[in-house]
């Protein structure tokens, strides 16, 4: 007999046996050290995706013990220092289809309908306790199937998650997982819910590394630029934008235009050239950007603006800019606008407002606050485009699955514009981002609080503005516009006065203008647009 | 037609908030590895444990100050145990007959090893326990002495603790472990889980032949016997181990047709030896709070106790099996350090 055994596994790892103060702090690809000392190969990224196999194993040996020892007997195993391979490997060798291992509280459903459509989800039952029925329906992996599957344990993670049930949020992750691999994740519900999966999992797994921004302002310019080519959203809403714009400023000398975000400032050049184009010549055009401070000591807003200004002198409009840095839309306040009472002001604002719908327990709001000195600069309009959804609403469940719901039109809608890559995964990690903050934050890290033109509408007449008739001609043009930049299957629909761009018979994005609404005990006056008496100060 | 149509499910939310997640994984895995093991029928099957079981080689070039080389102590068995001494880098590479030459310090404390794995499991050279000894090494500023003592259920009680009596008195007879002081080896046995119960079995066998043991280290000692405790219960499947795996391995070591009740598991039982005025060396008694044989661990100290012994309990609250294998916990540093004082007392 051997000394040793069989040394099949003898490694001549002792050679490079780490120091026993081995860190315990290891980069996510690297090998964890401390199992490595021990003889085993685990990614530290990986720890959590072995441990959550070793789970379902012994799920699986507790419920059939004797296939598994067979397996073990009989299978060719390679190398059991590759832990997460070992694992995987026994796991797909047991003779299990994924309906084995399923909750209670899951019903599967009998649709056949490929993508969730407006009429799918009226249907789908609510989750009840009862157990799982008719495991054998699901043993042939069809398509549409697993991804009612999909959406059915997506929901039913989500009410796991509101439950504060983390440990069985976190089982359904795991068999979602498994479940993706067998969908097409290319397009449909596969790709959707795949984005879905890693947020919940972000959620649920490491909570503490969810910012409220979810990564650098100067990545999101890049992922926003491909946003802005892979789908009409964007261009929609500057279109529409511009158009109520221009003529609000009808018959105005002096206009100045207040950007809530002024990102690449795509929006102003095609606004530049039609003030260049109107008839009795252009005005002196005033821009003012507003958008997060560079953090490399480069001014980006300056730079911005520097471009416009080239593009304005070359198209002979008298034109000046202004940059404002501020890392929350709140911070800013009027006085560093430098409203004039001479010039026609336009308030635009692109998927901005909603972000200042966050509160906690130590402040309210802003968005009252904001809304109040809009009014007070005595715009000739305010135009605001937002996302056409529900996701500010307080239970989670209800917000992710209306968040589903939104993000699988946009997914589906941004598939039919048949981007080309990179460019698509980029556009589609834009969009990732809004998933991750609707789904991971809560609190004032929770800015993607899209709320419907509805809930607009009712703010903003509340805070003293009515609204302004986007007019026929704007909807032909944006009908016209997209047969140009978009596909088949857009829809521009008009709903009292504002428009809306969407997906089939879903609205994804809503563009509205508004003015303001004279009140009775106002104080601002034309001349005195901030409504202040007795002032010394310069204000212009 | 299925009469249940429940999915029975493990509940591992304990185990998993007790211990970090690289532990969990890595004892999680030799629980599930070991399942694939254990025939019940009683046999096991051995090709395979020795496939999965990671192994290092030893090595003679010092790293982190500390190497170490096979020996073969008895041809008739081919027992084989790996020593481990402590070196410094810049010595220059020793050759077989320097390993014969005294270490040459004052006092010097060998401590005898016994690995753990229930008696079928693991080797001297699995990855785990090689790492433990090293970390001895540097910790306590000793030679480690770590016997591949033969396994069930292919080899039942005495051969384990045979082994052992085996490296005792090799050990013993070693010049070149003499401490120059009083020219005698320093003894210690010191073992986790079945390596425990090996060293109580083997102090025994030298308090009885006149061997000195200077002291006992039992980490999570395996003992048991035929009655149900509290602790087996209440912990029973909830941190990694259940009463029906350790049934399963005392069948496998106890001869056949013995019960739980044999001295070799259940020392302080109905058939236990008696201890009083047996010249029995100190103990240093590990128990780990959230493992399901504390009761048994703790009868054993208390045992000790009233035999008049003289027995160091340390009870970690919070601690599971096999925490000691990384050193990524608090209990890891706080035995590490009380068998250092242990072996150190006379140094």
């Amino acid at each position: 007999m051997e000394p040793y055994g069989n040394s099949g596994g003898v490694s001549s790892s002792a050679s490079s046996s780490s120091s026993s103060s081995a860190a315990s702090i290891t980069k996510p690809h690297e090998m964890d050290g401390y199992l490595a000392e021990a003889g085993y190969m685990v990614r530290s990224s990986d720890l959590r995706h072995v441990a959550q196999r070793l789970e379902r194993l012994e799920n699986v040996m507790v419920n059939s013990p004797n296939d598994l020892a067979h397996f073990a007997s009989d299978a060719v195993i390679y190398n059991p220092s590759d832990l997460a391979s070992w694992v995987d490997s026994l796991l797909s060798a047991s003779d299990l289809s994924i309906s084995d291992l399923d909750f209670p509280g899951v019903i599967i459903n009998n649709h056949h309908t490929a993508l969730p459509t407006a009429d799918t989800w009226a249907e789908i039952p609510p989750i009840s306790a009862a157990p799982p029925q008719n495991h054998h329906q699901v043993t042939a992996v069809m398509e549409e199937d697993s991804g009612i599957r999909l959406v059915q344990l997506l929901v039913t993670c989500a009410e796991s998650v509101q439950r504060g049930d983390l440990a069985l949020a976190g089982s359904i992750i795991e068999t979602m997982r498994a479940l993706l691999t067998r969908v097409n994740t290319d397009c449909g519900i596969g790709k959707v819910a795949g984005y879905f999966i890693d947020a919940l999992s972000r959620r649920v797994f490491t909570p503490q590394s969810v910012g409220s921004d979810g990564g650098s302002a100067h990545q999101n310019e890049l992922l926003y630029h491909y946003f802005y080519e892979a789908c009409p959203y964007l261009k929609f809403a500057h279109f529409t934008a511009n158009q109520a714009i221009l003529e609000a400023f009808h018959g105005h000398d002096c206009v100045h235009v207040i950007d809530f975000n002024l990102m690449h400032g795509l929006q102003w050049p095609a606004l530049i050239q039609a003030l260049a184009l109107r008839p009795g010549g252009p005005p002196l055009l005033r821009l003012t950007g507003i958008g997060p401070p560079s953090p490399d000591g480069r001014d980006s807003l300056r730079e911005i603006g520097l471009r416009l200004a080239e593009l304005a002198r070359s198209v002979n409009v008298r034109f000046a800019f202004r940059g404002v840095a501020a890392s929350r839309l709140e911070d800013v306040k009027p006085w560093m606008l430098q409203v004039s009472p001479k010039e026609a002001v336009a308030v635009n604002s692109i998927m901005q407002l909603h972000r200042l719908l966050g509160s906690d327990s130590n402040r309210n709001s802003p968005i009252e606050m904001m809304l109040g000195w809009i009014r007070n600069l005595n715009p000739k309009i305010v135009t605001v485009v937002e996302q056409e959804a529900d996701h500010n609403k307080a239970g989670f469940l209800e917000r992710f699955t209306e968040a589903l719901y939104y993000y699988s039109n946009m997914f589906d809608s941004l598939e039919a514009c048949g981007a080309m890559q990179p460019d698509k995964t980029l556009a589609e990690m834009y969009i990732q981002r809004e998933i991750c903050n609707v789904v991971c934050c809560e609190g004032l890290a929770r800015v993607e609080r899209h709320e419907p033109l509805s809930k607009w509408r009712t703010r903003l007449e509340l805070a003293g503005f009515s609204p302004l008739h986007l007019g026929s001609n704007a909807f032909k043009q944006a009908s016209m516009l997209l047969t140009l930049f978009s596909a088949e299957g857009y829809r521009v629909e008009e709903k009292e006065g504002c428009l809306t761009l969407g997906w089939h018979s879903r609205p994804l994005i809503a563009a509205s203008a508004w003015q303001v609404m004279p009140l009775p005990e106002a104080t601002a006056t034309a001349t005195n647009p901030l409504g202040i008496v007795n002032h010394s100060a310069n204000h212009v | 037609m299925e009469d249940n149509n429940e999915v029975n499910e493990v509940d591992l939310t304990d185990s998993k908030m007790v211990v970090p997640l690289n532990t969990w994984v890595l004892i999680s895995n030799f629980k599930l590895s070991y399942n694939l093991l254990r025939r019940p029928d009683g046999t096991f099957n051995r090709h395979l444990a020795e496939f999965l079981d990671r192994k290092v080689a030893p090595n003679a070039n010092p790293v982190d100050g500390v190497l170490s080389f096979d020996v073969i102590i008895d041809k008739g068995t081919s027992l084989l145990t790996r020593i481990y001494q402590p070196a410094s880098a810049d010595a220059p590479q020793p050759n077989i007959l320097d390993f014969h030459k005294p270490v040459g310090v004052e006092v010097l404390p060998v401590i005898i090893f016994f690995h753990g794995g229930s008696f079928a499991h693991s080797s001297a050279n699995s990855g785990i326990y090689d790492i433990l000894c090293r970390r001895l090494v540097g910790n306590c500023k000793a030679v480690v002495v770590s016997v591949n003592y033969r396994r069930a259920p292919e080899n039942r009680f005495p051969c384990a603790y045979d082994d052992g009596w085996t490296a005792l008195k090799w050990v013993n007879s070693r010049s070149w472990l003499k401490s120059t002081k009083d020219s005698k080896v320093h003894i210690y046995l010191a073992g986790d889980s079945s390596g425990g119960n090996i060293v109580h079995n083997v102090a025994l066998r030298a308090a009885e032949s006149g061997i000195e043991v200077l002291g006992n280290i039992l980490l999570n000692p395996m003992f048991g016997g035929l009655e149900r405790t509290e602790s087996e219960e209440r912990l029973d499947g909830k941190y990694f181990v259940t009463i029906q795996d350790r049934d399963w391995y005392w069948r496998a070591f106890l001869p056949e047709g013995e019960d739980r009740d044999h001295p070799a598991c259940n020392p302080f039982g109905p058939r236990g030896i008696r201890l009083k005025d047996v010249k029995f060396p100190k103990s240093l008694v590990v128990v780990a709070g959230l493992d399901l044989v504390q009761d048994w661990q703790l009868a054993y100290a208390k045992g000790l106790e009233k035999a008049g012994q003289d027995v160091k309990l340390l009870f970690l609250d919070k601690a599971t099996i096999g925490f000691y294998l990384l050193p990524n916990n608090d209990h890891f540093y706080t035995v590490m350090n009380e068998i250092s004082s242990f072996v150190r007392s006379d140094c």
